[in-house]
């Protein structure tokens, strides 16, 4: 309870958990980070989005950052975002929703290449599903260099596949010199998956982009109470609760409406929900939204609804409450760090539990005792910014570049004393065979052959605001589909 | 007009001549070096050690013959299709671009590209086989919607040349583009 006042408090006010005081003394050194994850747009999502604005934003500090991601159907090669923000979409196999395939080795010739024409001095690899992160965290410390990994998203302990996964995560973690966490639950978690020492984790929450998310009453329907939900509809974000909380309360409430925004395999159940109860006309399902369109549905509603079975910091009630909505969610995961107590309601992840807090929220309305969207707006704006993320994420990177990276022979030793003495073995293994192939593209295409890439952001960029500047060719070409 | 050394992307020399006929016409030639002996020898003595050691166990003397064969054959169509001495990229302003290039067995191919059809020319990043490379190119344009890039023409595709090769060409192209 207690960590949990803390993390309500402004963020702002407090300095990255786990880093010394001394840090903040260091003065700030520019970075050439590199964020590596298999998620990047086109697909959407939070960890998408993250890495975009925590880019900008390190971007606009002088940094000079790359994404590397893999390549997303005819996508793929080099395109520009804005402020230059190179993004590399590398022609990897994908094998399971959206994540690559990992073989330990075939990556390594192209995020070599990244690494030495960019100058890379800080690997940051984002969520634990994205294969290409991994693979970047054990190349990157083959070839000497920093690393920084986010975690996004929380898991159990108990089923094959998540021990499988822990495990895998220890490996890739024993080596990596700092760990991000969005919330103090999520690190927990982090912490007890891949057994780290709990100094190398800090806690950065997400954050979201206040001007992108105002409210706008005028846009609600007075005659009726709307609930919105946005998320994928996925067994994780605990449809199925949505589907028995429907009905139960259309039936209570005959001006209530749901509207309800994204897409995925749980769409099913939804859709018998209302052709069983004949809610066409009080049921609303939007399909996939775009980042753009999420506002416009958000500020319809009054409420809105989280049900998610874990999360390990919930993006979209800030955005909800962002917006001006009464926000009900399950308490789960990091979600209870999120929100001040009197901007969101609790509830246990059961259809009952749910029920009865939109019941009480749905009493509140009608009897208007609910503070105004104007007001819950202001009070979240200052919450969560990018920039404060960014702040701290440099912070971060300050003090890991000042660290050494371990030589091959210490690191198979810390890697077998690590991870047991049989994946500890398999993976020194790896290790070494990663270093031999890596000694062989040395040879192969040596580093001074390799161009250094044009930079684009960063101290000495070259990226001009405005269409017309002629920068350079290479500039200029990049905007262009980079095709061959 | 030679003057510092450039290299290909895999490290290997190459020479970029550079002539300027007049204001408006300027001609850049990237060679690349002939054919080495000691890869000729190299690839021969593989493909004969292996056809002695089919014809050790199969003693089936086709297998000799078709070694020759297949040596001989195999040098012919690298000189005539794979293996580019120059490449060579003749500016014209208001004219346009004409892109040659020359095989080791002396054929020629030879492209042009009318003034109207070009928007720019551009250096691009690619990734190539297990790299990332610079290369330079023609941005082409269809005269009925001037704004958008139809397709792209990538020059010194054989010889690959270094970004520094690429800027030096670039700017010069870029001299007369910018004349007409």
């Amino acid at each position: 309870m207690g960590q949990r006042r803390r993390a309500v408090t402004n963020p702002s006010s407090r300095r990255v958990s786990g880093a010394p005081a001394d840090v903040a003394r260091v003065p700030s050194r520019k970075h050439n980070i590199c964020m590596v994850s298999d998620f990047f747009y086109p697909n959407m999502g939070g960890v998408e989005s993250h890495i975009y604005q925590l880019s900008q934003c390190l971007i606009e500090k002088g940094h000079k950052v790359v994404i590397v991601t893999h390549a997303y159907g005819r996508r793929k090669g080099v395109r520009y975002l804005t402020n230059g923000l190179k993004v590399y979409y590398l022609p990897l196999q994908v094998m399971y929703n959206q994540s690559t395939a990992t073989t330990c080795f075939h990556s390594l010739p192209l995020l070599r290449c990244v690494f030495v024409r960019e100058r890379i001095t800080v690997v940051h690899a984002h969520s634990s599903f994205s294969a290409m992160g991994h693979d970047a965290l054990f190349h990157a410390k083959t070839m000497g260099l920093n690393t920084v990994f986010t975690d996004h998203s929380l898991f159990g302990f108990a089923d094959v596949s998540s021990v499988l996964t822990n495990k895998l995560l220890t490996v890739s973690l024993c080596d990596t010199n700092h760990i991000v966490c969005v919330s103090y639950t999520s690190k927990e978690n982090t912490v007890l998956r891949a057994a780290l020492d709990p100094k190398i984790v800090s806690v950065i929450p997400n954050a979201v982009d206040p001007t992108d998310f105002t409210p706008d009453p005028s846009q609600r329907l007075d005659d009726r109470i709307t609930i919105v939900v946005i998320s994928r509809l996925v067994y994780r974000k605990g449809i199925d609760l949505l589907g028995g909380i429907i009905p139960e309360l259309c039936l209570k409430h005959p001006d209530l409406h749901f509207l309800i925004g994204g897409e995925g395999p749980k769409r099913i159940v939804l859709e018998e929900v209302r052709e069983k109860y004949q809610l066409h006309d009080r049921v609303r399902l939007l399909g996939a939204l775009e980042h753009k369109d999420v506002r416009g549905v958000l500020v319809q509603g009054h409420i809105f609804l989280n049900t998610s079975l874990t999360e390990a910091f919930c993006m979209a009630i800030v955005e909800g409450a962002s917006c001006g909505l009464q926000v009900v969610s399950t308490r789960v995961g990091g979600i209870p760090e999120v929100l001040p107590n009197d901007l969101i309601t609790l509830c246990e992840p059961t259809v009952r539990s749910l029920c009865a807090g939109l019941e009480a929220v749905i009493a509140q309305h009608r009897s208007g005792s609910v503070p105004s969207p104007a007001s819950v707006h202001a009070r979240v704006r200052s919450l969560y910014t990018w920039r404060n993320v960014a702040e701290r994420t440099e912070k971060v990177y300050d003090r890991v570049s000042g660290e050494e990276v371990l030589p091959l022979d210490r690191r198979l030793r810390r890697l077998r004393a690590y991870c047991g003495p049989v994946a500890g073995t398999i993976f020194a293994l790896f290790a070494v065979l990663d270093f031999l192939l890596l000694l062989f593209l040395q040879w192969l295409v040596p580093d001074r052959v390799m161009d250094v890439a044009m930079d684009a952001t960063g101290p000495h960029g070259l990226w001009r605001p405005g269409p017309s500047s002629k920068v350079s060719g290479t500039k200029r070409a990049a905007e262009k589909d980079s095709s061959s | 007009m030679e003057d510092e050394a450039f290299t290909d992307i895999n490290g290997k020399a190459i020479s970029l001549d550079c002539q300027s006929h007049s204001g408006l016409c300027r001609e850049f030639t990237v060679s690349s070096p002939k054919v080495s002996v000691g890869k000729v020898m190299v690839y021969t003595c593989c493909v004969w050690l292996l056809a002695y050691t089919v014809f050790f166990f199969t003693e089936n003397t086709a297998v000799l013959s078709s070694a020759i064969l297949i040596t001989l054959l195999g040098m012919m169509l690298h000189i005539h299709f794979v293996k580019v001495d120059h490449e060579s990229l003749l500016v014209i302003g208001s004219l346009g671009i004409q892109v040659s290039s020359s095989y080791a067995s002396g054929r020629e191919t030879t492209k042009f590209i009318e003034m109207s059809k070009i928007k720019d020319i551009v250096i691009n990043e690619a990734i190539y086989m297990h790299q990332i490379i610079y290369y330079l190119c023609v941005l082409l344009k269809d005269p009925s919607e001037p704004d958008a890039v139809s397709s792209v023409v990538p020059l010194f595709q054989s010889s690959k040349p270094r970004l520094n090769c690429l800027v030096k060409v670039y700017k010069s192209c870029q001299e007369i583009l910018s004349k007409c």
